[in-house]
Formats: C-alpha cells, structure tokens, sequence
C-alpha cells in the first residue's frame, strides 16, 4: 500500500496549486476544470474558492437526498419552485426540510470533500479559466485555494498514515468474516460500511450510497481494514464477478448491411405500446386490434420495403404488459368497454 | 465469444469511470450475455427493460429525423442508467450514481462498444484475448441471413 503514501502525485497537485494560486493573486471570478479522475470543478469568485464538484466525493444534493433528509420527489418539487434554479436553498429552508446554517456547513463539507476527492485522485490538467460563474450549492464566505488544498492534503496524509491506508477511489473491500457478537457490537456508521461493501464499491462509491463523505468513508473503510473487519479480495477473486453466458450459436451475427431491421416481437409489442398511443385521437374508435390466434404468436405488421417514412407501428393494447396501472382492456373493445367497466363497478347489485 | 475478453472489458469501464455502479451486455432481443451487476439488480429484467427500451428510442430516432441512434439516458434522483447500442445485434447497460460524470462516461463508453461488438461476434481482433474465437457452426446456415440479434433470437424470428 506503499503507493498511497506517495499518491499526492506531487506533479498534479503543484498543478492544482499553481492554476488556483494564479486565480487567487488575480483575483478571479469564474469555474477551473481540472481533468484528470475524478477531476472536478473549482468555481471561484474574487479569488477564493466557494463551490467544489467532483465526480469523487457527494455533493450538497447528494447529500441530503442520500441521507433521506429530503426524498425524490421532495427535491423535484423544490427544483420546480425554484424557477430554473439548479441549488433550491431558500425552498430547502422555507419547507423545513434543512435549517439555513444546516445547509451553510453541508455546503462548506461538500466542497471541502470534492476538493479532498480532487487532490487524492490523478490530477492531469487544469484548463483555462472559464469566466462563466455558475457555482452549485456554494458558501456564503469563500476559502482561499490555499487553505482548501492544505486541508486536503491534510486530510490525504491522515488517510495515507493508517496501518492500512485505502484511496477514495481504488479498494473495493469485503466484509471478513466476523463472529455475530463483535458485529453486533458495532456502531450504526461501521455497520452501515459494512453493509455496503460488497467486494464491488469503494470508498467513494460507499459515500454516495449513504449520503457520507468520501473523506468519512475512506478513513472508516481504512480503519475497519485494519482492524480486520473488512478484506480486500483476491486479485483473482474479483475478477470473476462478471458472469458471461454461452450464446446458443456462440457469437452473434451481424445484420448485412441493406437488410431491413426486424424486430423481436416483444420488443415490437413493447415498442408498438408506446407509439400507438399517441397514435389515434381518443374519442374515435380503434381500430381492430391485431388478430390474436390462440397460442401462435401475434401477426406483425411488415414495413413495407421501400416506404420512405417507417411506418408506425399497430398494437393490441396492453400487449406491452405495462399497463398494470390501468384498467385492462380486452381484445376488441372500444370506449364502450370504459363504461361497461365503470357500470360494472358502480352497479350496487354488482357486489363491488 | 471470448468470455475473458467480455468480462475484462465491462470491468475496465467500471474502474476507468468513478460512478458506475453495474454494467450488463445483452442481445437486441433483451436476452442476457453478461452482467457485472450488484445483487439487487436483476440482470435478466434489467435487460428486457433495456431492449423495449433502446427499440423506442431508435424508432424515436428514426421517425424524427434524428440520424443514427446513438444512446439513451434516464436519470433519475439517485442516478441514471444509459443504454448503448452495440451494431445492431446486441445493447450494453451502464448503471451510474448521481456523481457521475456522463461526458467521461460517453467517451469511454464508445470504443469499449465497438470493442464489445467485435467480441460479441467473433470478428474483430482482439490482440490482448488472443485469437478471436472459433467460428459458429451454425452461422453460415441459410436461416442466418436474415438474423438480427443471432441464435438468440433466431427461434423468435422463424417463428413469426
């Protein structure tokens, strides 16, 4: 694990350094890319950090959905409210849903972890500053780069010192086989790490799953390595995780190139449920639904060769089998069918 | 097929882009090939999904002028799951969280697909798997000439 403790990449971080040392003294308002993986974004203004996006460590938005402080649909509606606006701070505070220091300190976390996200990946290159200042969930008060590095690489060199350091990005571990009594003894955040691990997410990937910092779970998946209460598979083990089957004929075929493209049934019917419903104006009558023939499978309609435009295709309704939600229509009724149905359910001798 | 060549390829993609969580190849029919997913995830719904879906979307394509589909995306609060036409004959599935990033997911994706295709029919070389694998017996039949998605979808198709 040698490679941890040298994997401040001192090339890409003096990178990091110099591109946001030079925003800094120039004052500079506006985002730095920095490529490389994660990578991420710095958006700065006059000079000094306020908002941090990384691909390697959960936002403000992560954050608080993954945590459940605030669901889905929750967020869909604020995002609504908000008019356009990508950060719905004051629809966040007027709900109740967070307090408007909560989400201060949530927003400095995130940034202060997308920057840690940042410097411990692989830094490859900084691109020119964009002028376009449009931060996600910043702070209110900015951090200077150089203060927002040093706590990074601080961090970085806290990870880097455990008995067995780990990188955001890079171990996926197992739990190891622990007698139930220690596992039961645990606190609620190492029996959620251990939940997550599954031999296929990181740390950073763990983070995003509960809502956690990249930081948090890296130091806890670290401590629990070395502390035995979790493992890091076998080279050999890991790499039989994808299951690949045997195709009948061995490889499939390509299409020759000019043949018209035909279309499983399934798929077709799947297909045909979706464009056929716009495909009528609703008061007339449908047409007569495909003819269905005991068990054989359905007669598709042919595109004919040569049509310009593919034809759209017919269905039978609920074909598709996702229409659960709706009343189920039978083969060959019309709108007929709806009042029956709402007859049948209303009549008070029907027994519904 | 080179199974290892499959296996290596949808595990490269899984570490070369932070954020994806499972990844699945699948035959155009929606028949599973090869599924690098997580336990939660059922691969084999998960694919029939994604064939009604990619036919959708490249119908979509085609009846609005669109020009050659490329892929889907549907996102989601948590995340999205994007789904890649592999050639015409087969369709691969990238689940990712909601950090991901999808301009690098795109462009890794891309030559890992025709990789795939290569692998999924045997044809194209493939230097690090070795010699691509032996030629189907069945594939110079002449029921075969109309194939889509291969023997997959072979008995479906002659059965229409």
């Amino acid at each position: 694990m040698s490679g941890v403790r040298d994997s401040l990449g001192r090339v890409g971080y003096d990178l990091l350094s110099h591109a946001l040392g030079e925003c800094r003294n120039a004052r500079a308002t506006g985002k730095l890319r920095v490529s490389g993986k994660p990578g991420g974004v710095f958006h700065l203004r006059d000079g000094c950090v306020v908002a941090v996006e990384s691909p390697g460590a959960p936002g403000a938005e992560a954050r608080l959905l993954r945590s459940g402080r605030v669901s889905g649909e929750q967020w869909a509606e604020l995002l609504r409210e908000a008019s356009g606006a990508r950060w719905p701070e004051a629809g966040l505070i007027a709900h109740g849903y967070a307090g408007a220091a909560q989400l201060r300190v949530v927003c400095m976390m995130a940034m202060q972890d997308a920057a840690f996200a940042v410097v411990a990946g692989d830094v490859e290159a900084c691109d020119p500053l964009d002028a376009a200042f449009e931060p996600y969930a910043p702070v209110v008060l900015g951090e200077t780069p150089g203060r927002l590095l040093q706590d990074a690489a601080r961090k970085l060199a806290a990870v880097a010192a455990l008995p067995r350091p780990v990188r955001p990005d890079r171990e996926r571990p197992v739990p190891a086989v622990v007698p139930d009594e220690i596992r039961e003894r645990l606190p609620p955040p190492q029996k959620e790490l251990l939940a997550h691990a599954d031999g296929r997410r990181t740390a950073r990937d763990i983070a995003f799953a509960t809502g956690l910092g990249a930081y948090t779970v890296t130091v806890g998946m670290a401590r629990m390595l070395g502390e035995g209460l979790l493992e890091l598979p076998a080279e050999s083990a890991s790499a039989t995780r994808v299951t690949v089957r045997d195709l009948p004929t061995g490889a499939l075929r390509q299409r020759p190139a000019g043949a018209p493209p035909a279309l499983d049934p399934e798929v077709f019917s799947a297909l045909s449920s979706a464009v056929a419903a716009g495909e009528s104006p609703p008061p007339e009558p449908r047409p007569d639904p495909l003819p269905r023939s005991g068990d054989t499978a359905p007669v598709l309609p042919r595109r004919e060769p040569g049509a310009n435009a593919p034809s759209l295709p017919r269905r039978e309704p609920g074909a598709s089998g996702i229409t659960e939600s709706l009343a189920p229509e039978r083969a060959g009724v019309s709108w007929k069918g709806f009042f029956r149905l709402r007859h049948r359910i209303w009549t008070p001798d029907s027994g519904t | 097929m080179n199974h290892e060549a499959l296996a290596r390829e949808m595990r490269e993609l899984r570490e070369q882009v932070p954020g994806i969580t499972d990844t699945a190849v699948a035959a155009a029919d929606g028949m599973l090939i090869a599924a690098d997913t997580a336990d939660v995830i059922d691969p084999e719904s998960l694919a029939a999904i994604a064939a009604a879906g990619l036919g959708i979307a490249r119908r979509a394509t085609a009846v609005t002028g669109r020009g050659a589909f490329r892929q889907t995306v549907t996102y989601g609060s948590q995340g999205l799951a994007a789904f890649y036409a592999v050639g015409d004959t087969a369709l691969m599935i990238v689940l990712g969280d909601e950090g991901i990033d999808l301009e690098r997911l795109h462009e890794r994706t891309r030559p890992a697909l025709g990789r795939i295709g290569a692998i999924l029919t045997g044809t194209g070389p493939d230097p690090l798997a070795g010699p691509p694998a032996e030629p189907d017996p069945l594939a110079g039949s002449p029921a075969a000439s109309d194939a889509l998605v291969g023997a997959v979808n072979d008995t479906a198709t002659e059965g229409v």
